[in-house]
């Protein structure tokens, strides 16, 4: 069915369950529960300890036995302050900024097209746009590299902005190419029977179904961006450094100053960190190109 | 499905336009796709095509001049070389090991996460996070904190059996590099596979517990080959995005010691960044992309398999 | 308000292909309810999507009021539609759903409060004006449907099983208000649905299509006690229509070696055909004494008896034809059960006489 409705709400809530026929049951429910959460604990553990470490001083840090119980302290984050990551947020913040909104600008209107307006060359497009996807990176950076240079474009950061919108514009056409899908063909339908224009039903009824997606891949979009090491390492130098590269030359010269390093670390992989738990639901329906939900 | 929605064509073309789309409607429909389309185009195609050509030529940029014509030399010299060829089967090494151990681990998390059990959100929220972290902050926990010789965790746990002062990243490159690769990928084949296992009807579970089938034969005969497609799913693109990998080798080993543990993008990059041979570096991408089309090949059909289902269920 | 003419209208889909809707003439008068009726397939909601402007005229005419619409699109057309999902929008509360259609009409925001105000009235849904419908039951996400449909004043309601997604109850009740309500508002209604209880019972004429071709159009009682072809006897009507193939004998048909004489213009009209197709209804067979002589009654044996309290249906095999089966209704509280002999004798004044081959009724 293209289109589902939820269960009224008057509808009463199923009454609970007797209790003692499930106790078999849930007994192994909570043993694979506590499984569940050791797994999760271990997994997590290694970026647990790189937040500990980084309010930690060297001396505590840099440690035989792993030290749990010290005395906090910021000076770390202020010793990469003082190292200069100051210029390289900055890059990082707008090559992801308007990477996204130009993959927004870019790729809503071509969702659209190709969702709810298809013509026949739609899937064709649609395969263009994912096997972008499949060419490996390393197989366009050296004429990328010539251009850039040839046209006096290294080392900027929208050159970055550039290519990190390429970069994510495919993911972002099938990701909301499958928002768009789920909705009903019947409000358009009578969207267009009450006589309303094309943009209004956009603007009044697709786009409030559609935004919790839109917002979705944004986000994915940004941790992609922010993320992107490849192309920054190669492209970029002392202007338009971004924070992964940062992190690069920080590690050359502060080799042995592990609370520092954990600090950057931290910094360079907090916002993407947030942006990633906010957006987890969706994260599959991006990486898969829309095909799992 | 109802009766009415059946005799309704699947695709919503044909609502509210003539069957035969108008030239001007067709332009008008096929607009908004352009800017995107033509700007894929010049960001992705041209640099490729640019690609295809210099493979063809010998030409270091720290000799200037010295780019001529060289039909396909540059292939010879690719295949000749024999660190290509350990580089070569180090990245299907690095990618399907990694892969494969991934969707392994990635069954059994989802598996574990498709149950009730208190606190499953936060659970399900700390496992995702390795797949979040920068991949460059995450090769530095690994080389430092978790791998470190002397203070590392890894090291400081395995003390009591005996396993202390391993090095880990010079004496097993690769293994090292893999683990914190299936580290971070391992959350994301369990995002995808519990997105499949939540997709599972349950009344076809319902009706398996009536028909009185055991846990272990209810997961063989209707969990598994449900899955089935989402586990080749995670196979596919879990090779798509980490046959590119470089981050990681870059940043634990520079694909050391020797080629020991380089995969195809970082010799790459190698030869492109550090020795300045264009032809050459071109000519291995080239080979590269062919590779990745073979992989690829299958990634289109079997996305383009799901992709047509939802066209059936809409 | 207005009267409504399919003319020759058609939807080809593919061209060369069978059409969805093959050359429909179809007469709403004005103000009448007309229900079209049909197995999936059968084309009664393209139909209904034609008229809508949602599918385009291929072929023919469609006429509003005796305008021509193949060229007008739906927002002209003055028509107002009422979707099997109800198609409310998500993002607005009942009243801004309601109102919509106004304000894309430029009317000024005091008269479409009033007229909102006055449908939800109508339809009890005063206090739930400023809900979402996701805040909304089944029922009441219907009755917003309705009210959005009533609102616009319009010439046409077109009505696409709007029923299809309520609990039976529920159903029942809402026929019942839809049908009053297109009484008192006068308003031409075309009303697809494939349930011939919802048909029969709300339609002032119904018109049932099978394979997109009408077959009939017609007011109910005339569907049930003429149907013009074997596939409309066995449509209307549950349980439906025994029709049984029978061979010719001098007065009129044979049935389980029981002669059935026909009416004299029937069997005038059927020539020499050596077979035919008799439609008896369950209701139009008279239970006998299973003692009665053989050549005056058919005797057959009991398979199922549904038990309706103040009626009854047998569902039994003939005695001697036992690949032969009818439906029988018999009182509440029969005394027979599965195996039992039962004897029967059809009403020689109910009988339907289709042609065998193309299924016309004869004469």
């Amino acid at each position: 069915m293209a289109v589902t409705t939820s269960t009224p709400p008057d509808t009463q809530e199923p009454a609970a369950p007797p209790e003692p026929r499930r106790q078999k049951r849930s007994a192994a429910n909570v043993w694979l529960g506590v499984v569940a959460w050791i797994v999760g604990i271990a997994f997590f553990f290694p970026v647990f300890w790189m937040v500990l470490t980084s309010f930690k001083q060297e001396t505590d840090a840099y440690t035989t036995t792993p030290k749990i119980i010290f005395e906090p302290t910021l000076e770390q984050y202020e010793g990469v302050f003082s190292a200069g990551v100051g210029p390289y947020l900055v890059n990082s913040v707008i090559a992801t900024v308007f990477s996204t909104l130009l993959v927004l600008l870019l790729g809503i209107p071509a969702a659209f097209a190709v969702s709810l307006r298809p013509v026949k060359k739609t899937q064709d497009v649609l395969f263009f746009f994912i096997s972008t996807k499949m060419l490996p990176v390393v197989a366009v950076i050296v004429p990328i590299y010539v251009v850039v240079n040839q046209i006096g474009m290294l080392d900027n950061i929208w050159t970055l902005v550039v290519l990190y919108t390429g970069m994510n514009l495919p993911i972002a056409v099938w990701m909301m190419r499958s928002f768009f899908l789920e909705v009903p063909g019947e409000l358009l339908e009578q969207a267009s029977i009450d006589g309303a224009p094309l943009w209004r039903t956009l603007r009044e009824i697709v786009l409030p179904i559609i935004s919790p997606g839109i917002f979705a891949t944004a986000l994915i979009c940004v941790i992609f961006a922010w993320n992107e090491f490849f192309f920054a390492v190669n492209l970029t130098a002392a202007n338009a450094g971004t924070v992964p590269v940062f992190l690069v030359g920080f590690i050359t010269s502060e080799g042995l100053y592990w609370a520092q390093l954990s600090a950057a670390a931290t910094m360079a992989a907090l916002p993407v960190v947030i942006a990633g738990w906010v957006a987890q639901n969706k994260l599959v329906q991006g990486l898969s190109f829309g095909a799992v939900k | 499905m109802t009766a009415t929605l059946e005799e309704r064509p699947a695709a919503p073309e044909n609502a509210g336009g003539k069957p035969a789309i108008d030239k001007a409607e067709g332009w008008r429909r096929r607009g908004p796709l352009l800017p995107a389309l033509i700007f894929t185009i010049i960001v992705t195609q041209i640099p490729f095509i640019l690609t295809l050509y210099y493979s063809l030529q010998s030409w270091n940029l720290v000799r200037p001049g010295s780019q001529e014509f060289v039909w396909f030399s540059n292939y010879g010299d690719v295949f000749a070389d024999s660190q290509f060829r350990t580089v070569a089967l180090n990245t299907v090494i690095m990618t399907l090991g990694s892969v494969l151990i991934a969707v392994v681990l990635g069954l059994l998390l989802a598996l574990l996460l498709n149950r009730q059990f208190a606190g499953r959100g936060i659970v399900r929220t700390l496992l995702i996070t390795p797949f979040l972290i920068t991949p460059v902050a995450a090769a530095l926990l690994w080389k430092t904190v978790l791998l470190d010789p002397t203070l590392g965790l890894i090291n400081f746990v395995l003390t009591p059996f005996g396993g202390s002062g391993t090095e880990w990243i010079s004496q097993f490159p690769l293994a090292s590099v893999m683990a914190a690769l299936i580290w971070q990928w391992t959350p994301f084949m369990m995002l995808l596979l519990l997105a499949g296992l939540q997709s599972m009807p349950t009344d076809q579970l319902e009706a398996a517990r009536v028909d009185g089938a055991s846990a272990w034969s209810t997961f063989r005969e209707l969990t598994l080959p449900h899955l089935r497609r989402f586990i080749e799913l995670g196979v596919v693109l879990g090779t798509i995005y980490l046959v590119n990998i470089f981050d990681q080798v870059y940043m634990m080993t520079q694909g050391g010691p020797g080629v020991a543990s380089a995969n195809l993008p970082f010799y790459i990059y190698q030869r492109a960044f550090l020795g300045f041979d264009i032809g050459q570096s071109a000519a291995m991408g080239v080979v590269v992309v062919i590779l990745t089309l073979i992989a690829a090949n299958f990634a289109l059909r079997l996305i383009f398999r799901s992709f047509s289902g939802e066209q059936e269920a809409a | 308000m207005a009267e409504v003419v399919f003319d020759q209208a058609s939807r080809i889909y593919t061209p060369g292909a069978k059409p969805a809707v093959d050359r429909l003439d179809l007469t709403v008068a004005d103000g009448d309810l007309v229900v079209l009726v049909g197995p999936s397939g059968s084309g009664k909601s393209t139909a209904l999507r034609m008229l809508a402007g949602l599918e385009p005229i291929d072929a023919g005419s469609v006429r509003i009021d005796g305008r021509d619409v193949v060229d007008v699109p739906s927002k002209d057309r003055d028509i107002a539609m009422v979707f099997q999902n109800y198609a409310l929008y998500p993002s607005k509360t009942v009243a801004e759903n309601m109102a919509f259609p106004l304000k894309m009409r430029g009317m000024d925001k005091d008269e479409r409060a009033q007229r909102v105000r006055q449908a939800a009235e109508m339809l009890g849904l005063t206090e739930y004006l400023d809900r979402k419908p996701k805040a909304l039951s089944g029922g009441q996400r219907q009755r917003v449907a309705m009210g959005r449909a009533i609102v616009r004043e319009p010439q046409v309601f077109l009505m696409d099983e709007p029923l299809s997604n309520l609990d039976a109850k529920m159903r029942v009740q809402t026929r019942a208000q839809i049908a009053e309500m297109q009484n008192r508002l006068e308003v031409s209604t075309v009303y697809v649905t494939h349930d011939q209880v919802e048909a029969m019972t709300m339609g002032d004429k119904v018109a049932v299509l099978a394979n997109g071709q009408l077959q009939q159009y017609a007011t109910p009682p005339e569907l049930y006690d003429r149907p013009k072809n074997a596939f409309v006897a066995g449509f209307i009507g549950s349980p439906a229509m025994n029709l049984l193939d029978l061979p010719r004998s001098s007065s009129g048909v044979t049935l389980g070696g029981v002669e059935i004489p026909l009416p004299r213009d029937v069997s005038d009209a059927a020539g020499s055909r050596d077979k035919l197709t008799i439609g008896i209804r369950p209701e139009d067979w008279v239970l006998e004494s299973t003692d009665a002589d053989s050549s005056t009654v058919v005797k057959a044996v009991v398979d199922v008896v549904e038990e309706l309290g103040s009626e009854s249906y047998l569902y039994a095999h003939l005695a001697d034809d036992t690949s032969t089966s009818v439906v029988v209704r018999g009182p509440g509280r029969v005394k027979v059960r599965f195996g039992d002999p039962i004897a029967v004798r059809p009403n020689p004044d109910a009988l339907h006489v289709f042609d065998a081959e193309t299924g016309e009724r004869l004469p």
